[in-house]
């Protein structure tokens, strides 16, 4: 029962403790609090890094893709003046009419920044994410395959997969709706939006994750932007049914998103 | 018995310090005044335990004695119950104490931050980042 007990007050403490600080095996949780020793990445039987594990990944609220404050370098967004624009009016009116304030799927990176974990699930040909976020989403990338000629737009694109050696997962998204903003603030996204995400897990507790966004609409080049997600040994995806009962609509002052 | 108290210290502990955020799906700016904190004391009606925000129901009498229902937001349930939360930390009928921002549309809707309880434990329950003052960062001004 002791166990246990550390078990839960170590889980507890961690989001307060720095992200290299509490690198932490999972296995044994009461040792691991005493010797503070960073795991070695789990590897796939093919060496492959293996992305999964008994927990979750559980990022932080990332508000804005370029700022500092929650990504590993601030960005200088090569805004196009469309995109400058649209950015602005969205920032201007403290971001009322966010998809995600409606319950909407947050898109691609945008599901990997919202406070709600993920697990990442390898098959033979193919990665499934299941996002616990607006709404319990799911996300299917196939690997080593080709793009379709011209998939019909979705809120999550259609994504194909391959490795960099051993070490590196690439997924390559394209097939957006333009409907979802890359980010809390609003940075933009049309349905030209190309977004490749590269995935490693230095050790046991760590995914780094890489975001290059590809706009023409809105960008005047590709920009990138990466931060640390820490496992979350312990943890599973709750159920999440945002509509359930939503109702800030009738106080955000918007009729419908845009 | 004692590792069951132990267990209850840890969900404290949980509580206290879980920096997790948990208002994550709207804008804080938007819909609620941050110009405005207030903490206002009443009795819960109703606890409505879903996504995306819990809230809960409590009547507060105003300054004239008229009793007014407050619609009281919270984390998702979700988060909350990863600090520790259940269903049941609030009943119908407690008394509890908030520090909240109110709605700018002047309703009696808030958004909680920290929730005294009946029993005098107080507990954190808004987000530790969604842009309101006292998180730890809402978005860089443009």
């Amino acid at each position: 029962m002791s166990r246990i007990v550390l078990a839960v007050a170590a889980t507890a403490a961690l989001p307060l403790i720095s992200f290299r600080a509490h690198a932490q095996p999972a296995a044994k949780p009461a040792a691991a609090a005493a010797t503070n020793d960073v795991q070695p990445t789990p590897r796939l039987p093919d060496g492959k890094v293996d992305f999964g594990g008994k927990g979750v990944w559980a990022p932080i609220w990332v508000l804005d893709w370029a700022d500092k404050k929650w990504v590993s370098q601030a960005v200088d967004v090569p805004f196009k003046p469309e995109g400058l624009e649209l950015f602005k009016e969205r920032r201007a009116n403290n971001s009322k009419d966010d998809p995600e304030g409606y319950c909407l799927p947050a898109g691609v990176p945008r599901y990997t920044g919202t406070p709600y974990p993920f697990q990442i699930i390898q098959l033979p040909d193919r990665v499934v994410i299941l996002y616990e976020g607006a709404s319990h989403m799911y996300r299917v990338v196939l690997m080593n395959a080709e793009h379709s000629k011209d998939p019909d737009p979705t809120w999550l694109g259609e994504s194909v997969g391959h490795w960099e050696g051993n070490d590196t997962l690439v997924i390559d998204t394209v097939g957006f709706n333009g409907r979802t903003w890359l980010d809390y603030v609003g940075h933009p996204a049309s349905e030209q939006l190309h977004v490749i995400e590269k995935l490693r897990r230095p050790d046991y507790r760590t995914l780094v994750y890489e975001a290059i966004i590809e706009d023409p609409k809105y960008y005047t080049k590709p920009w990138s932007t990466s931060f640390k997600v820490k496992f979350q040994p312990g943890w599973e995806i709750k159920e999440y049914v945002c509509l359930e009962n939503n109702k800030d609509l009738l106080h955000l002052g918007t009729k419908e998103p845009k | 018995m004692k590792a069951k108290s132990l267990i209850v210290l840890s969900a404290i502990a949980a509580l206290l310090l879980a920096a997790v955020p948990v208002l994550a799906h709207h804008s804080f700016a938007a819909e609620f005044d941050s110009n405005q904190p207030m903490t206002v004391t009443g009795v819960v009606t109703k606890v409505e335990w879903m996504n995306p925000h819990t809230h809960f129901y409590i009547d507060v009498k105003d300054e004239s004695g008229k009793v007014v229902n407050w619609d009281i937001e919270t984390g998702s349930p979700n988060a909350l119950s990863r600090r520790g939360w259940t269903r049941n930390s609030l009943k119908v009928g407690d008394t509890v104490t908030v520090d909240l921002f109110r709605a700018k549309d002047g309703s009696t809707l808030a958004s909680a931050r920290n929730v005294k309880l009946s029993d005098g434990r107080k507990i954190f329950a808004g987000s530790a980042d969604d842009g309101s003052p006292d998180s730890k960062g809402g978005p860089t001004k443009y």
